[in-house]
């Protein structure tokens, strides 16, 4: 069943609205939102709460569920 | 006014946290993969909170930009091996030190005969690189990255999420993106932003995950990663499982 989210992004501030299927994975969600906030060159990861996602892991897998909010966050790369 | 014995011990007030395991922290072989801004603050740190057996890796030679960052390096040093340079002040820290440099690519060490690592590098793929090596080895590994005021630091356990697990398609891309190797081991990683008080929060925790570590207390150790900004002064850590799909998992 399609459910609709709002992913927030953290970094530059503002948030989405995204209409999933179950079978979506985080990494879709991630590459979507990127996309839209023209982030493409950086690393991100998505929080629920306290809960990292695991990318490789569909929506129905990680219980997301609809009207659900996720954080879209920046992961740093390296120490240089 | 007189000194009395606790005064000379070096380690006396380390010794007064109950927890911590000086005798196993002395004893430790420990590898800091990465001799720049964290490599620094995290030796640091790592031989005045009594660690003595330290491999430094690092191909890398000091430039003048890391003056801003690094506390072991000097303008006289530029042109250096970072690795050396840093082995040679750290043990000037503490004489008992054995800080050893390895001038080298990560990616190129045949010798992972450690108790502990601590990844201190500044591009994802080494990173990946030597979390692969410590989960397969079954190393505790500590990550540390900063990108200008943010950075995150995780403990990888035997057992535990890794640094893989917390990747997806956006980190490859980046490590693609970040390398472009002409075959004569050229790698090119653009600048990033970086900043001193966000490397010396992100190395101090790694040290004492370290510390956890090293001292077999492991079940003090943080269990998924830790963020830290500094713009807005939060820290936050969210939890993480070991994805299934992980090929650093696949035979657990």
């Amino acid at each position: 069943m399609t459910m609709k989210i709002t992913v927030v992004n953290t970094a530059a501030g503002g948030s989405i609205r995204m209409e999933l299927e179950p079978y979506e994975k985080i990494s879709d969600i991630i590459d979507a939102a990127a996309d839209y906030w023209g982030e493409g060159a950086g690393a991100f990861v998505i929080r629920k709460g306290p809960k990292l996602l695991v990318g490789s892991r569909t929506v129905e897998e990680v219980n997301l569920s609809d009207g659900d909010t996720v954080e879209m966050i920046p992961d740093p790369e390296g120490g240089s | 006014m007189r000194a009395d014995a606790s005064d000379s011990d070096r380690f006396d007030r380390m010794r007064r946290i109950g927890w911590l395991d000086m005798d196993r922290i002395s004893r430790s072989r420990c590898m800091v993969a990465g001799a720049g801004a964290l490599g620094n603050e995290a030796v640091k740190c790592m031989v005045l909170a009594g660690f003595r057996n330290i491999d430094v890796v690092d191909m890398d030679r000091v430039a003048g930009s890391n003056l801003s960052r690094c506390v072991m390096f000097r303008g006289e040093d530029e042109g250096r091996f970072k690795s050396e340079v840093l082995a040679r002040r750290a043990t000037e820290l503490y004489p008992d030190a054995d800080v050893r440099p390895i001038n080298s690519r990560v990616q190129d060490l045949t010798d992972w005969d450690y108790d502990l690592v601590l990844g201190c590098l500044d591009n994802f793929s080494a990173r990946m690189h030597v979390n692969s090596h410590a989960v397969y080895r079954g190393i505790p590994y500590v990550d540390g990255a900063t990108d200008g005021m943010t950075g995150r630091i995780q403990a990888v356990l035997p057992g535990g999420p890794c640094l893989q697990c917390a990747s997806n398609g956006s980190h490859a891309r980046v490590a693609d993106l970040r390398f472009s190797c002409t075959g004569d081991a050229h790698v090119f990683v653009p600048r990033t932003a970086a900043e001193i008080t966000t490397t010396s929060v992100i190395a101090a925790i790694q040290v004492r995950e370290a510390e956890k570590m090293a001292s077999g207390r492991t079940d003090l150790c943080s269990r998924g990663i830790t963020y830290y900004n500094g713009e807005v002064g939060t820290m936050d850590t969210v939890d993480l499982d070991a994805d299934p799909d992980c090929p650093n998992h696949m035979g657990d």
